[in-house]
């Protein structure tokens, strides 16, 4: 079943603009519900509700807020809207759908974290995401939700948009940090962490857009009612980006430890007639592979995830049949990780690339055998080893792929075509 | 004060030192490329993997704090096969041209892998193709596919040249570093890219091709390019002097020296010198032994001061010379002879303040400071004008000069030294040949001196910091110290049996005049 | 020698002062520049841009060959990037950007002989449940196939 919390009224068009937030929805209500209470009390309450990220990391997100310093101006609140993990489209659709939904949710944790400047960095691509946030953020400048003293409160809070220009790293909160900043995405070293030194040296939160969005609704019904939903670790809903071989693939919304078979089979209409499940990605393509043992078995929740030596990720599920070749879906992933990686650590810069060789010239029929536990070799020798995860995203889906797949591997290199599709991939040549 | 353990040896640090710095002060080995002591943290080349007892995760010792009680290891099973890796991640799109390159036998992928290496490459696929041989300007060429991206140039020319010519372009393993179209690599620091280099992508247009950094010996010395006095070592072989390359002195100049004083080992070099003594005027130089020409003029000032008294002899002393010197010169001209015009040739006088903000100095004089102090102590006035019109009026018979050391960067050497040679007799004391002596109208004696290479002294800099040079090698036999020359004026006896031999295969070094041309 | 209009020129003066620093314009000043130089960011734009904006052409640079959005070389008219990622790899997107190469006889990255278009096969775009689909300049189109595809270039103006 879904339970549309976030999502309820993203079938209405006039969502989108505010009087349709107010008409529809309950406007910026929690809003003024936020500013009658303590900053403090609503990070407690973020932290009660056992909310954690929902951009990939899934870091409790009140804790993320208490590692402020105590005093220290100014300080930033950023929202991750570069959303750029392959199979994940929900912010986009947060965004265009529910923009007001956004910006109340930053401006109540704007207020809890006590920050009077927030951004929202949008991935480039995004460019109606771009123009309908900021039409959203203008119309809650005239209705005195941004700007001095909003509704009266001696709160202040200002909100501008930043539109990327195409990089997946800008979706790592230094990197986007950095990008913010006017410079190439790569993401700064930690210590120091963003809480005391982020964008511009201060103390900055990044959040994701659903995260953000969320904290209303947290404000809004209470930590106990948002932990109705989901499981003791994974509190709350959580939208989900279906993709690949489903019959109706898109965002559904549901409780954390959902299980992934009902996703698949039930909400998103199973797969193409005659189509067999062969595996699933179930949380972006940094996440490892699942086979379809392991699919039927999971449910969408991080410990279980964890678990199974997956991950929730960022919630982008992808579903993959029998029509599909491991060797050539990892040398996709691989090329984009190649694309991806922003060259400043060696390990990830340099690793990258040869796994993407290595994957290529497996799926162009030129691979050897001891090319499989290579790639095993060198993507264990990534992971750990670089300031940020991108190094262990390009790792995570080549090890999961080549063992527990490793016949389809073997195949390759033995037979010098793929044992799904019949041949080797001219796909496989490099694209830079 | 927080103890630490490195390796199991037990020492203190200062409250802030990274762990990297703790290996360094234990002595103990720890790979690393992007790290540089003088630069800012960049925490990517992620060799410098430690193991610290408590923590499951490795960490990079150059952005990890010592804690009380650390305890750091980097010999670790997880750790040495981290940095084998490490080692081989940096490798697997290196040309491995070692062959061809300048880099090696002083390069940080050949130092490192012989340490920490994983001796057995599975690199089996294409490497990156990458752009070769770019100039990036008046003094250095760049090979992107032997760069490891370590990005100390970069974090150079941000943070302590402040040019921000260099950047890191496109991304993952297409990266290059580069310049932008019409801003060149061109500020009077840019060769120091070229020390902190790891590897040989970037290589000096003045050095690159001339010599296998293996057959080279290395003196340490001071830059007598100006008065910061740079600590700097000096690279030689029989041939002569090849490059100048900066060394730590935290009160001096860091890590650092301007380009500028990289060209000081010109002057040292054969074709800059003057090589023998020469006695007569623009007209007919005859040659004679350096030594011979000290006694010969010695007998002269002599007997001058003796029958026409001192007033008649004139000392005019540059910036030059060491302390040492500077005492034997003035005890015998202002002592013995009781010579008092002693005139202090200031070569750039409206610049002699100046400061780059960074090491570069107006004075371009390696020992000013030590020279004014021995003039005061002896509570002689230099008055220039004062020689100009004594000269002019016959008022001395014989003008002696301790003459420019580099006459690079004397540009009124020329107008100078004719202003002089209107005096009957003029010596000049000098390591340079030099044009504008050889056109002197006067009768001259010109006696080869020998360089700050080739002779043991102290200078004096701008702040008064004395510190020493010592004789790395005997580039011109003949030549004499300042003071050996004094002695020599003044009638003692040098044993020159004890004197440096001459190297031998000393042969031109072509290049020496031709820096900045590829 | 390039420059940028009246109101470019006031445009990045504004985003130089719109954010906390204004190196943050960097980015809004070259997508600036690429709208208004038919797509493209080329190197004569970076040294103009240094000097318009007192920042380090090297810095600028450095962006402009970091994010893919800017385009260094000519594009065409219509710059159509096929998403060739996971999702839309599984459901044709790699054989429709071979379709729309083949069909409109040009290689990847290159511009059409009449200057209208460029294909090019990008990461993913964000819309993996309307697989296949591509973005012409700032539209996106989704749910294509092969033929979709050809009718939505051909019609374009």
């Amino acid at each position: 079943m879904e339970v549309k919390l976030l999502t309820e009224h993203y079938g209405k068009a006039e969502f989108q603009s505010l009087e349709g937030y107010k008409k529809i929805g309950d406007g910026y209500e929690t809003l003024k519900k936020a500013l009658k209470m303590q900053p403090k009390e609503i990070i407690e309450l973020v932290k009660a509700s056992g909310l954690r990220g929902r951009g990939g990391a899934g870091f409790p997100t009140g804790m993320k807020w208490s590692f402020l310093p105590e005093n220290g101006e100014p300080r930033y609140l950023l929202c991750n809207a570069d959303e750029g993990e392959p199979g994940t489209f929900k912010d986009r659709m947060m965004m265009e759908r529910a923009p007001h939904q956004l910006i109340e949710g930053m401006i109540i944790s704007g207020f809890a974290v006590q920050s009077k400047k927030s951004y929202i960095y949008i991935r480039g691509e995004y460019k109606d995401s771009l123009r309908i946030v900021e039409k959203a953020i203008r119309e809650a400048y005239d209705a005195g939700f941004l700007g001095k003293n909003i509704l009266g409160s001696n709160f202040t809070h200002d909100m501008d948009v930043y539109s990327g220009a195409g990089a997946y790293i800008c979706g790592e909160e230094t990197g986007m940090i950095s990008s913010l900043e006017g410079q190439k995405g790569q993401p700064k070293l930690k210590p120091p962490f963003p809480a005391l030194k982020g964008y511009l040296g201060k103390p900055t939160i990044v959040n994701n857009v659903e995260t953000l969005a969320a904290v209303k609704y947290i404000v809004r019904d209470g930590a106990q009612a948002y932990r109705k939903n989901g499981t003791e670790k994974s509190a709350g809903t959580k939208l989900f980006s279906v993709s690949g071989n489903v019959m109706k693939p898109g965002n559904y919304e549901v409780p954390l430890g959902y299980p992934l078979k009902d996703l698949i089979f039930n909400l998103c209409g199973g797969l193409k007639p005659g189509r067999k499940l062969k595996a699933v990605i179930p949380g972006g393509s940094s996440a490892p592979v699942l086979t379809e043992p392991e699919a039927m078995r999971a449910t969408m929740d991080y410990e279980c995830l964890a678990q199974m030596g997956s991950m929730l990720g960022s919630g982008a599920v992808i579903v993959i049949d029998d029509s599909n070749c491991m060797v050539d879906l990892l040398n996709v992933t691989m090329h984009f990780y190649h694309h991806e990686s922003c060259g400043q650590c060696t390990p990830c810069r340099e690793g990258t690339g040869w796994l993407h060789k290595t994957v290529a010239s497996i799926a162009s029929g030129h691979g050897r055998l001891q090319d499989i536990q290579l790639l095993d070799r060198i993507s264990k020798n990534m992971m750990g080893r670089t300031i940020c995860a991108l190094s262990d995203a390009a790792a995570m889906p080549a090890i999961s792929f080549v063992n527990k797949f490793r016949e389809e591997f073997e195949f390759f290199v033995r037979e010098g075509r793929s044992k799904v599709k019949g041949e080797g991939f001219r796909h496989a040549q490099m694209h830079h | 004060m927080p103890k630490c353990t490195i390796n199991g040896k037990a020492i203190e640090v200062k409250p802030g030192t990274t762990v990297i710095q703790a290996f360094k002060a234990a002595g103990v080995e720890i790979a690393h490329y992007c790290w540089h002591p003088g630069l800012s943290v960049a925490g990517v080349c992620r060799l410098c993997m430690v193991q610290i007892e408590g923590q499951a995760k490795l960490q990079i010792g150059c952005n990890t704090l010592v804690t009380e009680g650390m305890v750091v290891n980097n010999t670790s099973e997880p750790v040495k096969e981290a940095v084998k890796w490490g080692l081989d991640f940096h490798l697997i799109n290196h040309p491995l041209d070692c062959p061809i390159c300048d880099q090696a036998g002083e390069c940080g992928l050949q130092d490192q892998y012989v340490h920490f290496g994983k001796y057995d490459p599975e690199m089996a696929m294409p490497k990156q193709k990458k752009h070769k041989v770019v100039d990036l300007g008046p003094t250095i060429v760049l090979d992107t596919e032997r760069c490891i991206l370590c990005s100390r140039c970069v974090r150079f020319t941000d943070e302590v040249s402040k040019t921000n010519e260099l950047g890191i372009f496109n991304r993952g393993d297409r990266s290059e570093i580069g310049t932008v179209e019409n801003k060149p690599l061109d500020n009077n620091y840019s060769l120091n890219t070229v020390d902190i280099c790891p590897v040989g992508a970037l290589t000096s247009k003045d050095f690159r091709f001339r010599q296998r950094v293996w057959y080279l010996k290395e003196a340490a010395s001071v830059c007598t390019g100006c008065s910061t006095g740079c600590n700097v070592n000096v690279y030689y072989n029989e041939e002569g002097a090849w490059r100048v390359k900066p060394v730590q002195n935290e009160k001096v100049n860091g890590y650092w020296m301007c380009d500028k004083g990289r060209d000081i080992y010109k002057f040292v070099n054969k074709e800059a010198r003057l090589q023998t003594a020469k006695v007569g005027s623009k007209d007919q130089w005859r040659l004679l032994e350096g030594g011979q020409a000290a006694k010969d003029v010695g007998d002269s000032l002599r007997q001058v001061a003796k029958t026409e008294g001192a007033d008649k002899i004139a000392l005019v002393v540059t910036g030059q010379y060491t302390n040492e010197e500077y005492d034997s010169l003035l005890d015998f001209f202002n002592g013995t002879l009781a010579v008092k015009n002693v005139y202090h040739w200031v070569n750039n006088p409206e610049d002699m303040t100046g400061f780059d903000g960074i090491l570069f100095r107006g004075d371009r004089n390696p020992n000013t400071a030590g020279l004014k102090a021995r003039l005061e102590k002896r509570g002689l006035k230099s008055d220039w004008l004062d020689l100009e019109k004594k000269i002019k009026a016959g008022a001395y018979k014989y003008v002696v000069v301790a003459g420019p050391e580099n006459n690079s960067v004397f540009p009124d050497l020329e107008s100078k030294a004719k202003m002089m040679s209107a005096a009957p007799h003029l010596v000049w004391l000098t390591a340079a040949k030099s044009e504008a002596v050889d056109s002197a109208t006067t009768a001259t004696y010109q006696i080869p001196l020998k360089t700050f290479i080739e002779k043991d002294g102290t200078y004096t800099n701008h702040v008064g910091l004395e510190q020493k040079v010592k004789r790395g090698t005997t580039i011109v036999a003949g030549a004499l110290t300042l003071s050996e020359a004094v002695s020599l004026m003044s009638g003692e006896e040098l044993d020159f049996s004890l004197r440096p031999k001459p190297l031998t295969n000393l042969k031109t070094n072509f290049f020496t005049a031709k820096r900045g041309e590829l | 020698m390039f420059s940028l209009s009246e109101e470019g020129v006031a445009f990045v003066k504004r985003e130089l002062n719109r954010y906390e620093d204004r190196r943050s314009a960097v980015i809004p000043a070259l997508y600036r520049v690429q709208k208004e130089n038919k797509g493209w960011v080329s190197p004569e734009s970076v040294t103009y841009l240094s000097h318009l904006m007192d920042i380090p052409s090297a810095w600028i640079e450095e962006v402009l060959t970091f994010y893919t959005m800017f385009n260094k070389r000519p594009v065409g008219k219509y710059h159509v990037q096929v998403c060739c990622n996971i999702s839309c790899s599984m459901n044709g997107g790699r054989e429709m950007a071979d379709h729309l190469c083949s069909t409109l006889k040009l290689k990847e990255d290159e511009v059409s002989g009449d200057g209208r278009y460029t294909i090019s096969r990008v990461e993913c775009l964000g819309a993996c449940d309307k697989a296949p689909m591509m973005q012409v300049n700032d539209d996106y189109h989704e749910g294509l196939t092969n033929d979709k595809a050809v009718e939505i270039l051909r019609g374009l103006k």
